[in-house]
């Protein structure tokens, strides 16, 4: 397929999931930066249309700081409520459907844990899970492992997005299996989008070079040393993985091939 | 306990504000009382900065004893000032005009009779200042109903708290108590005290705890005036229904449900709202 450049830009196509468009590939977390401040340049910088949040009980001390949406504007940003913490079918969908509540979207990004040292999902739990909230209208974006099988068992259970991870949430280890990820983004119909594990902005632009739909980050960011100038990294190097993937890379080969002519060498 | 509507109220007048030594006397009530006063300021003596100045520099000594503040009629010094309520009485502003200038502000209504008091509970107040219950010197034309009054004003406003005014002494407080009453409001028997700490601990002796209804909020036990209705939890708290969601055990309250929804013993509620989160 030509891809048209202009100067600097090219054209992409939109990515799509569940009937909505967005513009940027890149979604951001907003979870552990050490202020409202920093993390709104950091959203700012990165160019992401779409934010995760979490839900969770409210301070009933007044002295405690207001909920995020009193530095993110809804107007501006998609909020994907995340069902992170919990352990259990049960637990997500009631998450999900408190989420839905707050009347900004049904979208929701599915997580159900499986084990609290590696943050790994529960895959029985999720397809538990993304049943019952599909059946109630919801649009599921389901975070899991890099399993084709399970990508698969998602995408029938009518998950809208299928997000296997990189590597660990928070772990930072970038793409490591991008094998596993190139065959899931082969065979699966719904929009792939890989989250968890991004740390730098190589590992950023690797994946997207594996030709999946979109990226979903958040301590890669938050926990940078300048998470403003990381953002804008990450921008750069999604956009740049996506270009590189539309090109069609050259081939790999076990020997050198030059790349200057043999012909006209000098006697 | 934060939040709490408290039993104790002393409401000011126009000669109370005028002898200048009202925010000392704030102080005194609310180092003996704390969580369990509400001051009421209210005069019609003062323009809106004056008016400002007054409730903010009484708010300054309420709030390191959590007690409340509450601004009479004027609902946008009320928000300025940073008080817990507003009293709205006879001409002041409806309800629902209320929560579009301030929601987060429990709206208190002063009601005279049953009639009233279904107004005030139709329209979405929050608690209820009913009077003069006693003959009292601060509405001379108005002859004291007697706690009768109080029983049939609570049994009108399906359930709101009520606090009784008109010649509340911590003696008359027990009458009130046993019609229904939440409270109690006062404005000479605490204001004109020669020790305005030790009245306030002799009304607070007379309005003891116990009474109410034992919930869990986020997981911690709270007791709430009978039939505090979720909304009038969330103006307790002073959290403002938009900015979070509503689980009534286990069930979601959708916003247009919550004045409708009261509190039984042993309910769990939880309020939630989006945080930072990957």
């Amino acid at each position: 397929m030509a891809t048209a450049v202009t100067e600097s830009v090219f054209q992409d196509t939109p990515l799509v999931v569940g009937g909505r468009t967005f513009h940027s590939r890149l979604l951001v977390g907003t979870g552990k930066y050490k202020d409202n401040a920093t993390m709104v340049r950091a959203l700012e910088a990165s160019g992401a249309e779409v934010v995760t949040v979490a839900v969770r009980r409210i301070s009933l001390d007044r002295s405690k700081e207001e909920g995020i949406l009193y530095h993110l504007d809804p107007g501006r940003f998609f909020l994907l409520a995340n069902t992170a913490g919990c352990y259990n079918a049960e637990d997500a969908i009631r998450y999900a459907r408190l989420a839905r509540e707050a009347g900004f979207n049904a979208f929701v990004k599915l997580e159900v844990i499986g084990d609290q040292k590696t943050l790994l999902p529960d895959v029985a739990g999720l397809l538990e899970a993304t049943r019952t909230l599909v059946k109630e209208g919801f649009t599921v974006m389901a975070y899991t492992n890099d399993d084709l099988v399970t990508a698969l068992r998602l995408e029938d259970a009518g998950c809208a997005a299928v997000m296997p991870l990189a590597s660990p949430i928070g772990s930072g280890l970038g793409l490591l299996n991008p094998y596993t990820i190139r065959t899931i983004k082969s065979r699966l119909t719904v929009p792939v989008i890989v989250d968890a594990g991004v740390g730098t902005a190589s590992d950023a632009c690797v994946t997207m070079e594996q030709g999946v739909d979109g990226l979903l980050m958040n301590t890669a960011l938050a926990e940078a040393g300048d998470p403003v100038l990381m953002a804008h990294a990450m921008r750069l190097a999604t956009e740049a993985g996506r270009a590189a993937y539309l090109a069609g890379r050259m081939a790999r080969r076990e020997v050198a091939m030059p790349s200057s002519p043999a012909a006209g060498m000098l006697a | 306990m934060t939040g709490l509507l408290p039993r104790l109220h002393a409401v000011t007048d126009d000669r109370v504000v005028a002898r200048g030594d009202l925010v000392e006397r704030t102080a005194a009530l609310a180092a003996a009382a704390g969580a369990r006063l509400a001051v009421h300021v209210r005069t019609r003596a003062l323009g809106g900065a004056a008016l400002l100045d007054l409730a903010r520099r009484v708010g300054a000594v309420l709030e390191p004893h959590g007690s409340w503040l509450v601004v009479n009629d004027r609902v946008e010094i009320a928000r300025a000032a940073r008080a817990r309520a507003v009293q709205l009485g006879r001409g002041s502003l409806a309800v629902r005009d209320v929560r579009r200038i301030a929601p987060d502000l429990a709206a208190g209504r002063s009601v005279h009779d049953a009639a009233e008091a279904a107004a005030a509970a139709a329209e979405g107040a929050d608690y209820l200042v009913a009077g003069p219950v006693l003959a009292t010197a601060s509405h001379p034309a108005l002859p004291g109903a007697g706690p009768g009054l109080v029983r049939s004003v609570a049994g009108a406003a399906g359930g709101l708290p009520v606090i009784a005014i008109g010649g509340m002494t911590p003696e008359t407080a027990a009458a009130v108590r046993e019609a229904g009453a939440w409270g109690v409001a006062a404005v000479r028997a605490l204001w004109d005290a020669p020790d305005p700490g030790a009245a306030a601990r002799a009304f607070v002796a007379s309005l003891p705890d116990g009474a109410g209804v034992a919930v869990t909020v986020n997981g911690e036990p709270r007791t709430v005036p009978e039939g505090t209705t979720l909304r009038g939890l969330l103006a307790q708290l002073a959290l403002d229904p938009r900015a979070v969601v509503v689980e009534h055990n286990r069930r979601i309250v959708r916003r247009d449900a919550l004045e409708r929804a009261a509190l039984a013993a042993g309910d769990a509620v939880e309020l939630v709202h989006f945080v930072g989160g990957g």
